[in-house]
């Protein structure tokens, strides 16, 4: 069980210091909001680290283990998609992505039907996507640095 | 006046100009739909094409753009609870909840219908009474902005879940985030921990998806790993639009307030839409003899929003038309559009260009008609998104809002910016402490900033900061409301004989 409150309140004030300490040179036109936010902010922090620890909020944060677990696989996932999308490229990183997560939903993961369905729609859908964003919308997406 | 503007309604009747029209709006429509692409973008990306074109028929296709991006983005909000463009924030504090509850067609029939009568009403007041109120509209000073930032937040005492110091101290991290970057006046480089790509602040849309989208996907799809979003399965009826046009019949003040709040802040220049659906939202809730039923899923917050941030567009218009300035990005591209052209705002407009200026603002009364014509028809479909497999659908969503994150600025960093406010979501709305307030204050931060800094300058040289910023007419009228909406809680939950210590912390 977590004290949701005193997370909350010592997360914020962290975030206030982080913000106070590189914010001392501005000059008063660019500092005086930043000043005022960061006033109210740590003041706002303070007293919910005071009802965290005088009338503490209880909270299970997972409701099971296999949540938990799902949670972060998914996290994890997303993690390698984003560290190697700008290194492999857009495309082949997100094949991978959108077949693995296709791949790791579906109820029988281990029939080579499944599999075959989460690459076939996932070349579909990320090769529509891209030549839609690509060459009609004109954004460039990231080709990739190994192959530069 | 009245010929002009019959000249240019039946301009916009001609086959071709009215197929512009239709194109426009489904063109906007899809813009507004896809999370990441704005209505301004969608203009921009327009107006080349209309180089080729009559300026009449190149104005009609993006006023059908305009009008069709401000409904598109409920879309998403409804379906995925993510706005497909900042100004449908408050859609989606009912219109997701309406989805969940199996009722998104519902919410998708009450933002089209919503869209079409401020749009509607908004271009009424276009046609008819421009110049007046564009004249009005620079009466707006850095104070009157300042003040209705503060108005804005405001809002957090009913965004606020179960707490309103969390709902502050939320409100406070937004604001603290919104001063990333290249401060508004002075130029100070703030928060940006040596990153170059943060110069030019967090993006709000990025922080709307991470905020909202990526924690939904974790907590509905990823961890419960079902085989379908909602349990049942949805067949949208005919019957819905029925029930939702006689819902909405029923709430005439709600309509008229929100359009009214719409077109008011986009006759402000600055202020956008997405402030407009928040105001509107709260004071919908303010007003309504249950308040407790919003932010649970019912029509009248999806309408509230929608009618407002649908008003905003034709709002903006009056300050371009009459008098050169754009109130809101979208009509900044439109200027570009019309000087392109060869028309210069003004008078001119009015008269030497006349028939055209009032094709441009016929097409977009038209487009209200259309949108209500496509959204309601469309009600039939979008839903059936959330029947799509999860295994496909999920990462047909994480897709999406990887590539909208980065299409805003073609950054990486935007990227990861969007996974790191999702984490946070996430693990926020587990702790019980709603991200909507920090949203709040990223929108609101840049003009309480700018109204305060600048009102300070000018108070200074005027010789008296306090008569500057309390004292003009305006100011005095939007403070009243704020210390009206910030007491309000207090009131109401004294009407409701609860106990006001309970909601405050």
């Amino acid at each position: 069980m977590l004290n949701a409150d005193l997370i909350i309140g010592i997360v914020s004030l962290v975030i206030a210091v982080t913000a106070w300490v590189p914010t001392r040179g501005l000059t008063l036109l660019g500092g005086v909001f930043v000043d005022y936010t960061l006033i109210v902010l740590a003041s706002l922090s303070v007293v919910i680290v005071i009802k965290g620890i005088a009338k503490p909020e209880k909270l299970r944060f997972f409701e099971s283990v296999v949540e938990r677990n799902n949670i972060l696989i998914g996290l994890a996932m997303l993690l390698v998609y984003l560290v190697f999308m700008p290194k492999v490229g857009f495309l082949p990183a997100s094949y991978l992505m959108y077949a693995a997560f296709n791949w790791y939903l579906s109820e029988d993961r281990m029939k080579t039907k499944n599999i075959i369905i989460s690459v076939l729609v996932s070349l579909v859908v990320v090769t529509g996507f891209y030549l839609v964003f690509r060459n009609v919308l004109g954004v460039p997406l990231p080709k990739g640095s190994w192959f530069d | 006046m009245f010929e002009a503007a019959f000249l240019g309604l039946a301009k916009v009747f001609q086959l071709g100009n009215f197929f512009c029209l239709v194109i426009g709006v489904i063109f906007g429509i899809v813009i507004g739909a896809l999370p990441g692409l704005t209505a301004t973008m969608g203009l921009a990306l327009l107006i080349p094409f209309t180089f080729t074109m009559t300026p009449a028929m190149g104005l009609i296709m993006l006023g059908g753009i305009y009008v069709g991006a401000m409904y598109g983005d409920a879309i998403p909000a409804v379906l995925i609870n993510t706005p497909g463009t900042p100004a449908a924030i408050a859609t989606t504090f009912d219109g997701f909840p309406l989805a969940q509850k199996g009722m998104a067609q519902h919410g998708l029939v009450a933002a089209a219908l919503a869209s079409a009568y401020g749009s509607l009403l908004a271009n009424i007041v276009l046609a008819t009474s421009a110049p007046p109120l564009a004249e009005a509209s620079l009466k707006f000073g850095p104070p009157e902005y300042f003040w209705l930032g503060i108005f804005g937040l405001t809002i957090i005492a009913t965004l606020a879940v179960g707490s309103l110091v969390k709902g502050l101290l939320a409100g406070a991290l937004g604001l603290l985030l919104s001063t990333i970057g290249i401060a508004p006046i002075g130029g100070d480089i703030r928060l940006t921990f040596g990153y170059t790509e943060l110069q030019g602040g967090v993006e709000l849309i990025v922080a709307l998806i991470g905020f909202f989208c990526l924690p939904e996907i974790l907590s509905s799809f990823i961890a419960k790993r079902q085989a379908t979003y909602s349990a049942e399965k949805i067949i949208p009826r005919f019957s819905v639009v029925r029930e939702v046009i006689i819902s909405l019949l029923k709430m005439p003040v709600l309509m008229l307030r929100s359009s009214a709040i719409g077109t008011i802040i986009g006759i402000a220049p600055g202020a956008g839409g997405n402030i407009a659906s928040l105001v509107s939202y709260n004071e919908a809730v303010r007003w309504d003899k249950n308040p407790k039923e919003f932010g649970k899923g019912t029509i009248k917050g999806v309408a509230a929003s929608e009618a407002a941030n649908s008003a905003m567009a034709p709002g903006s218009l009056v300050p371009l038309l009459t008098l050169g300035i754009p109130g809101s990005p979208p009509a900044a591209v439109i200027l570009g559009a019309l000087m392109l052209h060869g028309m210069r705002p003004g008078h001119e407009l009015f008269s030497t260009h006349a028939t055209t200026t009032f094709a441009f603002i016929m097409s977009m009364l038209l487009a209200a008609g259309l949108v209500t014509v496509i959204g309601s028809f469309g009600s039939f479909l979008y839903p059936r998104i959330l029947n799509i497999p999860a295994r496909h659908l999920a990462p047909g969503i994480i897709f999406m809002t990887i590539l909208g994150s980065y299409s805003i600025r073609n950054n990486i960093l935007d990227v990861w910016i969007m996974f790191l406010f999702g984490v946070i979501g996430f693990i926020s709305n587990k702790l019980k402490f709603h991200p909507a307030p920090i949203v709040l204050g990223l929108i609101l931060g840049p003009y309480v900033e700018e109204g305060l800094v600048q009102s300070v300058l000018c108070g200074r040289a005027g010789g008296s900061i306090l008569a500057y910023m309390f004292l003009r007419p305006i100011s005095l009228v939007l403070i009243a409301l704020c210390i009206l909406s910030a007491l309000w809680p207090l009131y109401a939950s004294w009407r409701s004989k609860g106990k006001i210590g309970e909601k405050i912390l």
